[in-house]
């Protein structure tokens, strides 16, 4: 971070700072001094001048009084001890040379000639003083002192001083500020680099450390205080830019589904065939109808306002002018049918007229819209369809009534076809009985054996009589369906024929028979067929065996009866419930072969299903289904 | 040991070859008169003294078999006009037709009918029921005197 600006930084810049103002410190104090200096050496050398040369002249008066040369010239070696003189001289008062002293002895001075006026003269880095002798106001001589006078020297002297003492406040510069920066610009760049921070993390939550109570101390907390303030705004701009993006996304949002709703009713529109409608608030049209001058006719001039009144059938007018009047009452969508003048046909058509009302944003009513829906067609269809409801009903009565009669007479057919029929059928057995015990024993063998055949015909034309009538009688009987006990009705009808039944024991095995629903008597007979012919046909077995019991599934109960008699051919199972289809001889075993197409029609009734099957010589099995109830 | 009884039963039936068989069923059960009448008519006017039979002086039957199926009255009208009439009312009626249906069983009954008999067309036929129906009624039954 401080190298980075290198040396524009802070640090640099104290430094720079304390140097400059110790350097102009330093060289405005050397300035003045160095000049003092100067001017102070050059003061005090010829002040030294003057008074050496004083002195040297007085010294010198009496050699010169007494034209002593040696003298003068040993008052002149005196000023050995004064390095800086080169040369001294004395000048009698007609400015010739008395005495001279040369410091360098090697090379002796060259005097000038004739002394100057009394003074100073600097040149070439000497500095000579003409002084004149005075003796009681007469002068005698002059003195002519020559010194060195190197203020070149002395001033580099002096810069040479300087640039030691400005070595040293250099370094003692660099110290303090390398002292100060941590009271200075360290707090700052910790400042600065906690505002890089911020801005690189985009973080609000830093703060700067104070470390100092001072103005930078004070920065601090300014510079906090932002961050701070930068934070919360920056999180409402964040908030409220969020909000501002979802609203504006709702806005889209339903602009989006406006602009679809808006297509779909304009082609909604277009798709229907319906007449649009579009009145003032009292009903009136205030605007071209052109839908409407379309399907009525009129025109404008004739519509307009409420004329448009006039286009329905005079007998609707009534109700119309109620359901409007009601309607602007208290404004609610309505629908009325009524027929109008359509001027495409020449005449009223059935339609349907729906309207809605519409309001401002202040809830005031502002107009009526709807629709006229011609539902002439489907009115037509709706009377045709009515009409032909009723011939159907009438055709439905007719043909039930017919049925009807049909039925009775069948029914009184078959009622007095099984008494007609019997009364004969009844003379003849018994008849032939009687004839049997008053007349039978003189009859031979095989007059015995021709009566035996009147008599046991008799007996058979009667038993088909009997299942003749009951089969016929099946289909005309409603059947009654309660609940039936399955078990109870096999056990008692079972008893009631083995009861009848002559023959070897019978081994009789009754599972568990579920509960059904259904016609008891009918099922009765289902039984009392299913039970006699296994009787029946198990008979000629040594041992015969019946088993009776069943297996539910989730739809039906399936009962079977199994014997173990003669069976029957099982190619020949389609047959087998035929009427009168007997797959036996009559002589072996008797039967009508009426019984088993009985059992099939009453299953059939109660919508299950009836079949059978079997091994010849081992016995059959006949089974029957009945659907459960749920 | 009880006095042998002696029982009138009429009989209405209008087939003569069921009427001989029946009487010849109820022959030998028990010492009988059997008066056999041909429909229901005369049946009415023989228990009621009217009709042809206004004069008869006899008891009434001690038991009447009656046939349903019958031009003119018919059964069922018969059993409703014995039943309804106190002095007819406590004579056991016997209903023995060849209907099996179980509305004429079920009327019989509604009506006061005593007993309700299928004539059979088997082998024995309705000599043997009449038989034993009468053996029943007859023998077994009590009866009013008388």
């Amino acid at each position: 971070m401080r190298l980075r600006y290198g040396l524009s930084s802070i640090r640099y810049k104290l430094l720079l700072t304390l140097l400059a103002s110790n350097l102009c410190t330093l060289l405005v104090a050397a300035a003045v001094l160095i000049y003092n200096d100067l001017q102070e050496y050059r003061l005090n050398l010829s002040s030294e001048l003057n008074t050496q040369a004083e002195i040297l002249g007085q010294a010198s008066i009496a050699a010169l009084e007494f034209n002593d040369p040696k003298v003068a010239q040993e008052n002149l070696a005196l000023l050995k001890i004064k390095p800086g003189i080169i040369a001294a001289g004395l000048y009698t008062a007609t400015g010739t040379l008395f005495a001279g002293y040369s410091r360098q002895h090697s090379q002796p001075h060259r005097f000038p000639p004739l002394p100057g006026l009394d003074g100073i003269q600097i040149a070439d880095k000497e500095m000579w003083l003409y002084k004149r002798v005075v003796n009681q106001q007469e002068i005698l001589g002059t003195v002519y002192l020559r010194a060195h006078y190197d203020l070149q020297q002395r001033l580099q002297h002096n810069l040479g001083i300087l640039a030691g003492v400005g070595l040293l406040s250099l370094l003692a510069s660099l110290l303090i500020s390398t002292w100060l920066q941590t009271y200075v610009s360290k707090p700052i760049t910790s400042v600065s680099d906690t505002a890089l921070q911020v801005v690189s993390r985009r973080d609000f939550s830093l703060r700067a450390h104070k470390s100092t109570d001072d103005e930078i101390g004070y920065l601090v907390d300014a510079f906090n205080e932002m961050l701070a303030e930068i934070g919360r705004r920056t999180e409402a701009i964040e908030a409220s830019q969020q909000a501002l993006e979802h609203e504006v996304a709702e806005r889209r949002e339903t602009q989006l589904a406006l602009q679809h709703s808006e297509r779909r009713n304009r082609s909604l529109l277009t798709a229907m065939s319906v007449t649009i409608w579009i009145s003032d608030k009292l009903g009136g049209f205030a605007t071209e109808q052109p839908a409407w001058a379309d399907y009525t006719g009129q025109s404008l001039a004739e519509y307009q306002g409420l004329g448009w009144r006039s286009a329905f059938h005079p007998d609707d007018q009534g109700h119309l002018d109620r359901a409007w009047a009601r309607a602007i009452s208290q404004p609610a969508s309505f629908e009325l049918a009524a027929r109008l003048w359509h001027a495409g046909s020449s005449r009223h058509r059935h339609i349907t007229l729906r309207t809605a009302p519409l309001f401002d944003q202040a809830g005031e009513l502002v107009e009526w819209i709807g629709g006229i829906s011609d539902t002439d067609d489907r009115y037509a269809a709706e009377q045709a369809v009515v009409q032909l409801n009723a011939e159907l009903e009438q055709r439905v009565a007719e043909r039930t009534a017919e049925l009807e009669t049909a039925n009775k007479e069948l029914e009184s057919f078959s009622y007095s076809v099984s008494h007609d029929l019997r009364a004969p059928v009844r003379a003849i057995g018994g008849f032939a009985a009687l004839l049997n015990q008053h007349q039978g024993a003189q009859l031979n063998a095989e007059g015995q054996r021709l009566l035996g055949i009147v008599r046991s015909e008799a007996t058979r034309m009667g038993y088909l009589i009997d299942d003749l009538l009951a089969f016929s009688r099946l289909g005309r009987q409603a059947m009654q369906m309660k609940p039936v006990d399955m078990m109870a009705l096999v056990q008692s009808t079972y008893s009631h024929l083995q009861n009848q039944h002559q023959g070897p024991p019978v081994q009789f095995r009754l599972g568990n028979l579920p509960d059904t629903l259904g016609d008891m008597s009918l099922l009765r007979q289902v039984w009392v067929n299913l039970l006699s012919n296994a009787l029946k046909f198990s008979s000629k077995q040594a041992q015969p065996t019946i088993e009776v019991g069943a297996i539910s599934d989730d739809e039906k109960h399936t009962y079977y009866v199994r014997d173990n008699g003669t069976g029957f051919d099982p190619a020949y199972k389609q047959k087998l419930f035929g009427v009168f289809q007997r797959l036996h001889d009559a002589a072996d075993y008797p039967g009508t072969g009426v019984g088993l197409a009985l059992a099939q029609r009453i299953i059939n009734r109660h919508n299950g299903t009836i079949w059978a099957d079997s091994t010849p010589g081992e016995g059959a099995t006949f089974y029957f289904t009945l659907p459960r109830s749920h | 040991m009880e006095e042998i009884e002696h029982i009138h039963i009429l009989l209405v039936e209008d087939n003569p070859l069921d009427a001989e068989l029946t009487m010849y069923g109820l022959r030998n059960t028990i010492a009988n008169t059997i008066t056999w009448v041909k429909d229901g008519q005369e049946a009415l006017d023989y228990l009621f003294r009217q009709g042809e039979y206004q004069d008869l002086d006899a008891a009434m039957p001690g038991l009447i078999l009656l046939d349903l199926k019958m031009p003119r009255v018919d059964g069922t009208e018969v059993l409703l006009q014995v039943k309804a009439d106190s002095r007819t009312r406590r004579i056991p009626v016997v209903v023995m037709t060849s209907s099996r249906e179980e509305s004429d069983i079920l009327r019989s009954y509604d009506l006061g009918a005593n007993s309700y008999v299928v004539k059979p067309v088997d082998f024995d036929g309705i000599s043997d029921v009449a038989k034993q129906a009468g053996f029943y009624w007859m023998v077994v039954n009590r009866h009013l005197q008388r």
